[in-house]
């Protein structure tokens, strides 16, 4: 098993940057999972790992060796394409053993350990059929078969879930999770799906026009998010945003809109300081707005009074999308007792403490 | 308006084949006089109106072989067309798969200018040199004048069929541990084969059928059968007989060969080699 550091890799097809000077480091064992939306260079990231791109500059490592140049075959790693690729003209079972095949493996371990890859996968009664005969998701399977039968140092998954339909996406999650438990080895995952990255990675790392932006433990970065585009992109629904001003009245700080005024907690103080009176973009996520509690009276100014434009019933939650003047906004909500009516104004409370600012022009995290 | 269109249907598909008649009668009516040609009588040939009853014979075709050494000449042509069809697999294979996957469509159109330039121009010039090369009646002339016609052939051919193949099967291929050629035979050369079967089979019919350069570049132990046929017409005499009869012995083994991969060659001209 293998750590994979990439030292300022970059990465130009002619004028196109895909990728632009992408530093991580991805522990030994680790689940890391490359998340960003589509075109932002994270499959040539992965295909740069594998050696089947060659980077404009920077270093990859896997382990301690450095594999610039190194080739494919020889770096130790497997990986499973978007589209599967499984060889047409083969059936399952020496789609599975063929690198163990031109490893010059003998037949007894490659059928050996066919047979483990599957076990593991539960692909026993599909080794004879050739993949044209096979489901999308028993093609999936059979493309991680592939994979684990070479126990790689280090497996690279290009969004390997996202033919498949809702459900089996779903309980493919899991399977994979457990998966990399078993083998314990080192996964690099890329998706555009961050639900998909919430729940699988260990570490998350998130890119944006070819650049890393944050990486962190799924809830940290959930939390803290490091700029606006990592906090709109993690999290769904997605986080609320308000272009607002930074305002300071009487040693306390307000984020002020058309129709929107709230107080930020004293605690944020030493940190706004510097903003005072500038553009600022105030977030809110959707489960830190709900109806005030009757029973605090007191107002912390930290009310806004909505209106209901749909109310969307989930059963165990409610998403009501409010608008407060030109500002649109989605709330979640525990299921209410009384039937909310479209067009019914509403007093809206927010948890301030949980709340963001991010700089207006540069995008970064203020609090 | 349902019956209308019904109508409107049946209009449509009976000019349809009414067309695909008109299209298809004249060759077919060539084909049939040459294969009667064969089976008359010199007399019953030159006979007007020309007798569609009469009682067929298979003398020419005996004599064709007897008098003419025919079989030297199917042997010929066999040879040449075997050896240009290999050839142009073989250099075509390859070229046609760097282009599809290097993206060289420049290179691809220049293949096609080569071979849209009138064969006639490189008469001369090939006369030229292979006469200075003293390879004048050798298989290796013919076989090397055929590759103009043929190789750019295979390789516009086989281009679409490269290029239909999904790149990510080669990168799991070099993942799995191919090089680039082991990756080209074990992998894309397999899915490629309804394309390599069809160029093989449309590049050995026009070795077969060519009559030009054969003409020109062979000699006494290279003739080719066209050629051959070519040569019952003498000063004064034409032998008709013996020309229907030695042209049905020519046409009828590709005529035949190619009614049975009929379907193979129809797939290979109109669709991808691969499609999930
Ligand atoms: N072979 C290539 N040639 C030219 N541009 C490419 C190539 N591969 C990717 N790109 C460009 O690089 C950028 C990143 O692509 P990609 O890594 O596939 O993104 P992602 O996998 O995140 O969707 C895109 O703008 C894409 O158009
Ligand atoms: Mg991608």
């Amino acid at each position: 098993m293998a750590s994979v550091t990439l030292k300022n890799i970059v990465k130009r097809f002619k004028a196109v940057t895909a990728v632009d000077n992408l530093s991580i480091e991805i522990q030994d064992r680790e689940f890391a999972v490359l998340v960003g939306p589509s075109g932002c260079g994270k499959t040539t990231a992965l295909r740069m790992i594998a050696g089947l791109e060659t980077e404009t500059s920077g270093e990859i490592f896997i382990g301690d060796r450095r594999v610039n140049d190194v080739s494919p075959k020889d770096r130790d790693i497997a990986m499973v394409f978007q589209n599967y690729a499984l060889y047409p003209h083969m059936n399952v079972r020496d789609n599975l053993g063929f690198g163990l095949k031109m490893r010059k493996f003998p037949p007894s371990e490659i059928s050996q350990r066919v047979q483990e890859a599957a076990d593991i996968l539960g692909i026993h009664e599909l080794l004879d059929r050739k993949p044209k005969q096979l489901s999308g998701g028993q093609r999936q399977r059979v493309a991680v078969g592939r994979a684990i039968v070479r126990k790689p140092k280090v497996f690279l998954f290009d969004e390997p879930l996202s033919n498949l339909d809702a459900k089996l996406r779903v309980a493919m999650r899991t399977e994979i999770s457990k998966l990399h438990r078993r083998l314990g080895a080192t996964i690099i995952y890329v998706t555009h799906d961050q639900v998909e990255a919430m729940t699988m990675a260990s570490r998350i790392f998130i890119m944006h026009n070819g650049a890393l932006q944050q990486s962190g433990v799924p809830m940290e970065v959930y939390k803290q998010p490091a700029n606006r585009f990592v906090a709109g992109f993690i999290g769904s629904p997605a986080m609320n945003f308000v272009t607002a001003t930074l305002v300071a009245d009487q040693g306390a700080y307000f984020v002020q809109a058309e129709h929107f005024r709230v107080r930020l907690p004293d605690v944020f103080s030493s940190r706004l300081a510097a903003h005072a009176g500038k553009p600022v973009i105030f977030g809110v996520r959707p489960e830190d707005m709900n109806e005030p509690d009757e029973a605090v009276s007191e107002t912390r100014g930290n009310t806004v009074a909505m209106r209901v434009e749909v109310v969307e019933t989930l059963g165990a939650e409610t998403f009501v999308h409010l608008t407060c003047g030109s500002h649109t906004m989605v709330a979640r909500v525990a299921v209410p007792d009384r039937l909310l009516t479209i067009g019914q104004e509403m007093q809206i409370s927010l948890n301030m403490e949980k709340t963001h600012l991010f700089d207006e022009a540069t995008f970064q995290t203020i609090v | 308006m349902s019956n209308g269109s019904r109508i409107a249907k049946r209009i449509r598909s009976t000019l349809f084949y009414i067309g695909a008649l008109a299209l298809c009668l004249p060759p077919v009516f060539v084909f049939v006089w040459m294969i009667l040609t064969g089976l008359k009588t010199g007399v019953q040939n030159i006979s007007y109106p020309p007798q569609f009853i009469f009682s067929p014979t298979l003398e020419n075709f005996r004599a064709v072989f007897a008098q003419y050494n025919f079989f030297k000449y199917l042997m010929n042509s066999l040879i040449v067309a075997g050896l240009a069809t290999g050839l142009s697999l073989l250099l075509g294979l390859p070229a046609a798969y760097s282009i599809a996957k290097y993206r060289q469509g420049r290179i691809g159109i220049l293949i096609l200018v080569a071979r849209m330039t009138p064969f006639v121009s490189y008469l001369l010039p090939w006369y030229i040199i292979f006469r200075y090369l003293d390879l004048i009646d050798t298989y290796t002339a013919l076989t090397i004048t055929h590759l103009i016609i043929t190789l750019p052939m295979v390789i516009w051919l086989m281009i679409s069929f490269f290029e239909s193949v999904p790149a990510e099967l080669e990168d799991a291929a070099m993942i799995d541990g191919c090089s680039s050629l082991q990756s080209f035979r074990i992998i894309v050369l397999p899915l490629v084969r309804n394309g390599i079967a069809t160029s093989a089979i449309i590049s050995f019919i026009f070795s077969w059928n060519q009559f030009l350069f054969s003409l020109i570049l062979s000699g006494p132990k290279t003739k080719t059968v066209p050629v051959a046929v070519y040569n019952f017409i003498s000063y004064g005499k034409i032998d008709w007989a013996g020309i229907g009869a030695a042209a049905t012995l020519i046409v009828l083994p590709v005529s035949i060969f190619a009614f049975f991969v009929r379907k193979s060659i129809v797939q290979g001209l109109t669709m991808g080699a691969l499609k999930d």
